[in-house]
């Protein structure tokens, strides 16, 4: 187990260095500033980083150091300022919208935190939701992989409202893989989870990288969660800072302390802000 | 608050502009049929005013019945008084004249060698008599001896004749060659009417031969009140005359036409009454929607210290800002539909009057009726949002609790099985009141099928999403889950073509089934080749002797109209007992019609008996050899009945020889509908149909039909029946479309996370713009196959409970039904394109982000 902790200056900290999988995914100088002048906020402020293709990569920062907008700039959900974004082969931010959502339709898989299954849908018919809208036939053999992977044999015919909060999750996964995608990005997606639901589903993903093959990119708050990885990055103010390979849970809450420990609470201040903003949202 | 609520509507622009649209256009359906109404009153009323400008008018104190329809009378028919009445009465002191009105039909042959006609309106003749000072003859004179005549200016105009022209008039049933002499100007629009002025000679040649007229006017010295000349009348004119003021007689007309304009005013409050039930429920959607999105923002308000009557009253406050937005433009709207209306009116040659009524009970009421029903629609959502703790809608999701369905499925259910039981015993129980029984089925199963409509919404959808779901893999599956998720509104959304739907369902069943019953009855009852008819409703009697006379027919039996008091047993005749009769040649039965008979014999007509019909012979307990008493002006007169028929040709109740038509009826009021014609041996269908033509030629109105021409023209008039109906059902359809349009903005705002995760794993904007396309189709589809099988259910009874008034076939007209479906279809397509390019457009990070 190595720890290297980066200082804040921008740097480009050798991601990925000792590992020889190639990499599925790759951002340079990716900038995503929301605003202009003053009020301008650098949700990224220049990042580059590869994500090996068959790893479990764990994203870990402070509320509002831009985790979120990394995955959403890595899987063309939103354009980068600047900077460009490969994904499988193929240059993200060269696309228009309909070759996006082909890409996002074949090649990537989605977990969210919350609200991840369409509710009229049993989670049979969620699971193979991204084959159905492609068009693609199932390929049985995966979809049984998965279902057995998740352990919802005997849910299948559930819908949403009728699963619990990790069942759902575990359905989401299963959705997110069944495709077999080049890449999954997951954000948050124990964050509503108690710690035994959390523990099935990230074991679940940890297995899909390990049995099935698969790449999956995470975002969690929680060491423990991040322990899961083969690899954890570390975000704040929009730049990568630093990095663990193989990490212990231990391991990562020391890495977080080094790096300004107060703001592993950050979850505290994100339902506060979500709460106060909404409160006056309509459209 | 108020600032609050003001601020939300300019905030949600878009989605309270479909609210107002609503609003309006209920509104302006209320508005318009007020304004038509009031404008169709004050035309009548300026044609009474100056048409009837008599100070007192002395008429026949008995009711009566006489000879067939006259276009110049409204009000209750009375019997006539002798035109020698007038002599006396103008010998009172304080009368400066005494005038008989003499008028009757006419045909003015225009400037293009066809009838001067328009729709509905009637052509009268009616003499000029030189003293009457209240006729202004605007140019040229009044018209002497029996080739001169006089035209209302209006008449003139539409005519393209001018004073000096030659032109043909059919009078008294003869062709004559007359020289328009002179112009009269009326002073109000004639609402279309073709009014000719004669001399009196001529008039009462054509129309009072035996000197009895219906009225006679009377014009008073001037300072002499109407009560005081009456008062100095009565007393001359003895027991079979009354007198009345001008006043009594234009009040007594006014009235009589105030009761038919509210026929037609109740009619299209119907469809208002529809569009502004579906414009709340509309509102009732659109609240929801915006209660439900703006929960946190209540709960915000409530926790910095808002009562909930404050949230209410906020809420509400929206409502009525919309309610009185929508009902100003509502009205003006309805005043537009209105001139465009008398604009069209007006191409069809019927002048109204020149104004467009905006009295303030109309606005008044659009107005309160526009704000009240949006304030209602509000109150349920305003009411939810108050009483929402703020605790409950400061959490994440905002649980609406769903009521349950039971008491409307129960409700519903008990009207539906009520509507069918009472439509089973119309149809099985032949004593009971069919019509009466259809009405309480209709309401039941109308009322019913929408209260159950959420109920049955989820197999129903099943059903017609299967296609879809089949053949758009996995769109259709997306779509019909998304309906049935809330059956509740996707039934009330579906509800206004439900309504239009049933409405054009029963309509075209009972039309397909009419005109095929009206072929059947053609086929079965029509002998003769060719029949004659009148577009005036009166074959000219020169035209009828003219086809007789022609080499090539054989027989021309004429089939007249007439009407008298019938009675039995010496009971005293009422105006109930006026009874429609036809007069035919004994002869016409067996060579012209072939009418089944029940009991009795059809020969008896030839020894002057008569015929009635089984169903009157049931209703009034008539049999084969009864007495019935005919009173008419002309007398009483007695026959006796010998035969009972079953003949729907002849839908009337009584059918009597022509000889008795002919002492009940002068026959100068005789008025021949139809002359059936067989054709002499060995004489070919073309050739007695060039004939025909020819004879009929002259009298410009007649048309020569054979049984074909005579069947697809009955067929035409109901088809032009339904053409109405349809333009009604426009109507309904775009009020669906605004509300599919809303429901589904409202359910596009409502999933918008769902739909960003759909974008996200992978679907694209063509594919959800599909998906909310079929929703909204499958939407359209309900509505309209609910509808339409209520109509073809309700409709489907009425061959059985009307089989006597000749409705026997029933024919469902599939093809048509089906077009239903294929044009609720496209209103779905039409309805899903703003939700859904706007469902398209949302950028899919916003929706994932969004909460
Ligand atoms: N649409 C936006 N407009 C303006 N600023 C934004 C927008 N989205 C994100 N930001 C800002 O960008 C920064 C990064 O946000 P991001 O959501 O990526 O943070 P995060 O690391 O995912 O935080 P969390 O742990 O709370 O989810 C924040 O400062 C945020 O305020
Ligand atoms: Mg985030």
């Amino acid at each position: 187990m190595s720890i290297r902790t980066s200082d804040r200056t921008p740097t480009t900290p050798d991601v990925g260095e000792g590992r020889t999988g190639p990499a599925v995914a790759t951002a340079r100088g990716l900038v995503k500033t929301y605003g202009a002048g003053d009020t301008a906020v650098h949700a990224l402020a220049g990042i580059d980083v590869d994500f090996t293709r068959g790893e479990l990569t764990a994203i870990m920062g402070p509320s509002g150091s831009g985790k979120s907008t990394l995955m959403h700039c890595m899987a063309g959900l939103d354009t980068p300022t600047s900077g460009s974004v490969v994904v499988d082969g193929e240059d993200v931010g060269r696309m228009n919208q309909r070759q996006l959502t082909r890409l996002r339709r074949t090649r990537l898989g989605f977990i969210f935190q919350a609200f991840n299954l369409v509710p009229t849908l049993t989670a049979a018919e969620n699971i193979t939701l991204p084959l159905d809208i492609a068009r693609r036939p199932v390929d049985r053999a995966q979809f049984d992989a998965v279902v057995d992977a998740v352990g919802l044999r005997d849910r299948l015919n559930h819908r949403p409202s009728e699963l619990s909060g990790g069942q759902q999750q575990r359905v989401a996964c299963a959705r997110a893989l069944v495709s077999q995608p080049a890449v999954v990005f997951a954000d948050e997606p124990t964050g509503n989870l108690d710690s035994r639901s959390a523990r099935e589903v990230l074991g679940f993903l940890r297995r899909s990288v390990d049995e099935l093959g698969q790449t999956v990119v995470m975002v969690t708050h929680d060491p423990t969660a991040a322990s899961y990885a083969h690899r954890v990055l570390f975000l704040a103010d929009g730049r990568l800072v630093g990095e663990i390979t193989d990490p212990t849970p231990d391991a990562v809450l020391g890495a977080l302390r080094s790096l300004g420990a107060d703001d592993v609470r950050g979850d505290h201040h994100v339902e506060v802000r979500t709460a106060a903003v909404t409160a006056g949202t309509d459209l | 608050m108020g600032r609050v609520a003001l601020r939300g509507i300019r905030a949600h622009l878009v989605r309270f502009l479909l609210s107002v649209l609503a609003v309006t256009l209920g509104v302006a359906f209320v508005a318009g049929t007020f304004s038509l109404r009031t404008m169709l009153s004050s035309t009548f009323s300026g044609i009474i005013d100056s048409a009837m400008v008599g100070d007192a008018y002395v008429r026949g104190s008995e009711p009566a019945s006489t000879g067939g329809p006259n276009g110049t009378q409204v009000g209750e028919v009375r019997t006539t008084i002798s035109t020698d009445l007038a002599r006396a009465v103008d010998a009172v002191p304080g009368v400066r004249m005494a005038l008989p009105d003499i008028s009757g039909p006419i045909v003015l042959v225009g400037a293009d060698g066809t009838a001067v006609t328009s729709t509905q309106a009637p052509s009268f003749a009616t003499a000029l008599y030189p003293q009457d000072d209240t006729i202004r003859i605007s140019a040229g004179r009044a018209p002497h001896g029996p080739g001169e005549i006089a035209i209302e200016s209006a008449t003139l105009a539409a005519s393209g004749l001018r004073v000096g022209d030659r032109t043909t008039v059919v009078v008294g049933g003869a062709l004559r060659t007359v020289t328009v002499v002179g112009e009269v100007a009326m002073g109000a629009p004639m609402a279309g009417a073709t009014i000719t002025f004669v001399d009196v000679a001529t008039a009462t040649a054509a129309y009072a031969p035996d000197g009895q007229v219906p009225t006679i006017t009377v014009l008073g010295e001037p300072g002499i009140s109407e009560r005081t000349l009456v008062d100095r009348i009565s007393p001359v004119v003895g027991a079979t005359a009354e007198v009345v003021t001008g006043d009594t007689m234009r009040a007594e007309s006014r009235a009589s036409i105030e009761t038919m304009l509210g026929f037609v005013t109740t009619f299209l409050m119907i469809f208002a009454a529809i569009s502004l039930f579906v414009g709340a429920f509309i509102i009732a959607n659109t609240f929801t929607m915006s209660v439900r999105q703006r929960m946190r923002e209540f709960a915000l308000l409530r926790a910095v210290g808002a009562s909930p009557v404050q949230v209410f009253a906020s809420i509400l406050t929206q409502a009525a800002v919309v309610g009185l937005l929508g009902s100003a433009l509502g009205i003006g709207a309805g005043l537009g539909l209105v001139s465009m209306l008398r604009v069209l009116f007006e191409r069809m040659g019927m002048d109204l009057s020149g104004s467009i009524p905006l009295d303030p009970s109309t606005v008044v009421i659009s107005l309160v009726v526009g704000t009240v029903v949006s304030i209602a629609a509000a109150a349920i959502p305003a009411r939810r949002a108050a009483l929402t703790p703020p605790v409950e809608a400061m959490r994440d999701d905002v649980v609406v609790h769903e009521r349950s369905l039971r008491v409307r499925a129960l409700l519903g259910g008990v009207l539906v099985v009520g509507g069918l039981a009472s439509l089973a015993v119309a149809v099985t129980d032949a004593a009971a009141d069919g019509s009466a029984l259809i009405g309480v089925a209709a309401i039941g199963l109308v009322v019913g099928m929408l209260l159950l409509a959420p109920v049955i919404a989820r197999s129903v959808l099943g059903v017609l999403a299967a296609v879809f779901v089949a053949a758009v893999k996995p769109l259709g599956r997306l779509a019909r889950g998304n309906v049935t998720r809330n059956p509740r509104r996707t039934a009330s959304t579906a509800g206004a073509l439900m309504i239009g739907m049933a409405l054009v369902g029963a309509a075209s069943t009972l039309a397909a089934s009419t005109q095929a019953s009206t072929r059947t009855v053609v086929a079965n009852e029509m002998r003769a080749d060719f029949l004659i008819q009148s577009a005036t409703g009166a074959v000219p009697s020169g035209a009828v002797a003219a086809i007789d006379g022609l080499a090539s027919v054989s027989h021309a039996d004429a089939l007249s109209y007439a009407s008298a008091l019938v009675t039995t047993g010496g009971a005293t005749p009422t105006s109930a007992d006026s009874t429609t009769l036809v007069g035919a040649p004994a002869a016409a039965f067996g060579r012209s019609l072939e009418v089944s008979t029940v009991a009795g014999s059809l020969d008896s007509l030839r020894s002057g008996d008569v015929a009635v019909q089984k169903t009157a012979a049931k209703d009034h307990g008539w049999t084969v050899g009864d007495v019935l008493t005919f009173t008419t002006d002309t007398g009483v007169t007695t026959a006796t009945v010998g035969a009972v028929i079953d003949s729907k040709a002849l839908g009337v109740p009584v059918v009597v020889p022509d000889s008795l038509a002919a002492r009940l009826v002068p026959t100068s009021k005789q008025q021949v509908d139809t002359v059936f014609v067989t054709p002499a041996p060995g004489v070919t269908a073309e050739q007695l149909r060039a004939d025909l033509v020819g004879a009929a030629k002259p009298y410009v109105v007649l048309s020569v039909l054979d049984q074909k021409d005579f069947a697809s023209q009955l067929a035409d008039q109901v088809n032009q029946v339904l053409v109405i109906l349809y333009a009604l059902l426009g109507l309904s359809v775009v009020i669906a479309i605004l509300g599919i349009v809303n429901t589904l903005a409202l359910s596009v705002i409502e999933r918008t996370r769902e739909i960003g995760l759909m974008r996200a794993v992978g679907l694209g904007r063509l594919q959800l713009a599909g998906i909310i396309t079929i929703e909204s189709v499958l939407t359209a589809l309900f509505g309209t196959a609910v509808g339409v099988t209520i109509g073809v259910v309700l409709a489907s009874a009425l061959p059985t409970v009307l089989a006597d008034t000749g409705l026997t076939t029933l024919v469902i007209p599939w093809t048509q039904l089906a077009w239903m479906l294929v044009l609720a279809a496209a209103v779905g397509v039409l309805a899903a394109l703003w939700p859904a390019s706007r469902a398209a457009r949302l950028p899919v990070l916003d929706a994932v982000a969004y909460d």
